[in-house]
């Protein structure tokens, strides 16, 4: 019997599904191989049932949002966020915990009262449920998408890196831009998978597919000081794609700073 | 061993010929570093001995390669397509590299893919003088007496050529009116006085014959902690260093028809997952734990097993690790039991 699959989105930029969408020599198979049974971006007629797989893009931001989320996961055997606001919280979990939520709320809105729904600060999926995996990017890689998508459908582990840029970097002979040419590049704390793209650009990693477990912050945070870049900089920069995983990362930094 | 001289003028007439035997490949510029590479135009040939960036393992595991396909009914494996290659440009250290990766590679099961490589391989070595993180004289690798196929000294007026194997004597074979067999007094003389010029080049060292024993000292000593404070796990040492050949192997299966490739791409020991074993457990949780490992590897267990240092002393760790986590700053560290906390390879930038 085919897997039923969900894709879902909160809130994002809707990136990771037009990856998906985007990859047109996997279309065929993708809609062929499983039942899809809910994509709003892609087809209409979906349906809200039992699921084998729910990939779910996005942050939750939102009473409304996170009570979806509760029960996709309800009826899902394996939940997938994918996309790094999803699995970290995004761009728009940057200032998160910052305790001034509500002065940017009035920024943007005024006095106005949202009626619709209850707003809250932007958290990533495991914030509320379990999440069995987590495919992370900014938008993701498509290779690894379907890498993990097509392992998941035929009851196999999906093998996501959990090694740092740093050695996709190695593998493409980029000059280091860390030590060869001084510029503050996040690759040693970042999650590879997206091959290195913007290094073999010349382009200093900004982070953007979230730390990795063992994120060295205070060693990295020592080399961009020992650069020249403040510790607010540099907290910037840690925390512009690291989402709550970034959060708790910074804290000691913060911690020192305030000595 | 056979030794003839070549003319500075006729290194290039001499190399276009031997590309008609096979492709030739060595070392070429990438932007500001050097790369091994395959060689189509004798012009983006570096002739002087550089340091690429990534060491010669590369080209014969590759960062990332297919082993095989599987049709969901046999399956093909990818060893027998490899062209004939000719390797110019090869230094000392990393003719040593591949001398351990034979003995490593070669044991009980033969790895197919590394051999088939190298049997396909003609290796042209290329001495060259110490730059400032260089450390082969410590490590003994900065002679070679076998590994190579032809082996070439640079004495400004002209190039000294070794002969090492049959393979090479084909090559100059293949133009043997470039070379001179005269090799004179005065010629030894230039050799030996450019070998004492090389020697007195160096500007580190490592007593490596102390190693073993210093290693099983700090067994338990702190310094491991503190490295592992600075430690980025980042795997930028593994991947430069020419000894180290440790790999992961993943099925990638085809969405369309199910078809599987098997492709093996570089690990490191310094990654956490490395050591994670089925349930999760993790013998080797602690980034302490992993640092220790690298260096009793290079320093002592390899030592023990091969008679070998697993360090050929090329200094690419020197010149590359971030936080200045290298085979210098441990055996400092070893020999003092400090370890410089705030030295960082990086500079005021903006």
């Amino acid at each position: 019997m085919k897997k039923k699959i969900g894709i879902y989105g909160f809130t994002g930029c809707a990136g990771d599904q037009l990856t998906i969408i985007h990859s047109e020599d996997k279309l065929i198979p993708f809609f062929d191989k499983v039942e899809i049974v809910s994509f709003r971006m892609a087809q209409s007629n979906n349906k809200e049932c039992e699921l084998d797989i729910a990939f779910i893009e996005g942050s939750i931001t939102t009473e409304e949002q996170k009570k979806r989320l509760i029960e996709i996961r309800n009826r899902t055997d394996i939940l997938v966020p994918i996309g790094t606001c999803a699995c970290f919280g995004g761009i728009q979990s940057m200032k998160l915990g910052d305790g001034k939520y509500m002065d940017r709320y009035r920024k943007v809105y005024g006095n106005n009262k949202i009626t619709i729904d209850k707003a809250f600060e932007s958290l990533p999926l495991n914030s509320f449920v379990k999440v069995d995996y987590c495919i992370p990017g900014c938008p993701i890689s498509s290779l690894q998408f379907f890498s993990a998508f097509t392992k998941l459908i035929n009851d196999f582990r999906p093998v996501l890196y959990e090694f740092p840029v740093c050695t996709e970097c190695k593998w493409h002979e980029n000059q280091c831009l860390l030590t060869e040419k001084n510029l503050p590049c996040l690759g040693p704390i970042t999650r590879a998978g997206c091959g290195a793209v913007c290094l073999d650009h010349s382009i200093p990693c900004v982070g953007c597919w979230g730390p990795v477990d063992e994120a060295n912050i205070a060693y990295e945070s020592k080399l961009f000081l020992k650069q020249g870049f403040s510790s607010q900089e540099i907290i910037k920069k840690f925390r512009m794609f690291g989402g709550k995983a970034s959060q708790e990362l910074v804290k000691s930094l913060i911690k020192n700073e305030n000595k | 061993m056979r030794t003839l001289k070549l003319k500075k003028g006729n290194l290039d007439t001499f190399l276009a010929k031997i590309s008609e035997l096979g492709e030739l490949w060595g070392p070429r510029k990438k932007g500001e570093v050097y790369i091994y590479d395959r060689i189509d135009d004798l012009r983006d040939l570096v002739k002087e001995p550089v340091i690429t960036f990534l060491p010669i393992k590369k080209l014969f595991l590759p960062p990332r390669f297919q082993m095989l396909h599987y049709d969901g009914k046999i399956y093909e494996e990818n060893i027998n397509q490899f062209e004939q290659r000719i390797v110019y440009g090869v230094p000392p250290c990393e003719i040593h590299s591949l001398l351990i990766f034979d003995k490593l590679f070669g044991l009980k099961y033969k790895d197919p893919y590394y051999f088939k490589r190298r049997e396909k391989t003609i290796i042209i070595a290329l001495s060259c003088t110490p730059s400032s993180a260089c450390l082969c004289k410590s490590a003994r690798t900065h002679v070679i007496e076998e590994g190579f196929d032809l082996a070439i000294t640079d004495l400004n007026d002209f190039y000294l050529v070794w002969v090492g194997t049959s393979k090479g004597d084909d090559l100059i074979r293949a133009a043997p009116e470039l070379f001179d067999k005269n090799v004179t007094q005065e010629d030894i003389q230039k050799f030996i006085k450019w070998r004492e010029v090389r020697d007195g080049k160096f500007k580190k060292s490592i007593d490596f014959v102390t190693m073993p024993d210093l290693m099983d000292l700090n067994y338990n000593s702190h310094i491991w902690k503190e490295f592992a404070e600075k430690c980025l796990s980042c795997g930028a040492c593994s991947m430069v260093c020419p000894t180290c050949n440790c790999y992961d192997v993943i099925d990638e299966i085809e969405l369309g028809d199910n078809s599987v490739n098997r492709e093996r791409f570089w690990d490191s020991c310094m990654f956490k997952e490395y050591s994670m074993v089925a349930g999760g457990h993790n013998f080797r949780e602690a980034k302490a734990e992993r640092l220790k490992l690298w260096y009793t590897h290079k320093l002592k267990s390899f030592t023990d097993a091969y008679k070998k240092y697993s360090c050929v002393g090329c200094g690419r760790c020197v010149i590359t690790c971030p936080v200045d986590i290298n085979i210098l700053s441990v055996v400092e560290a070893l020999l003092t039991g400090k370890v410089d906390k705030d030295s960082l390879l990086t500079e005021k930038g903006k």
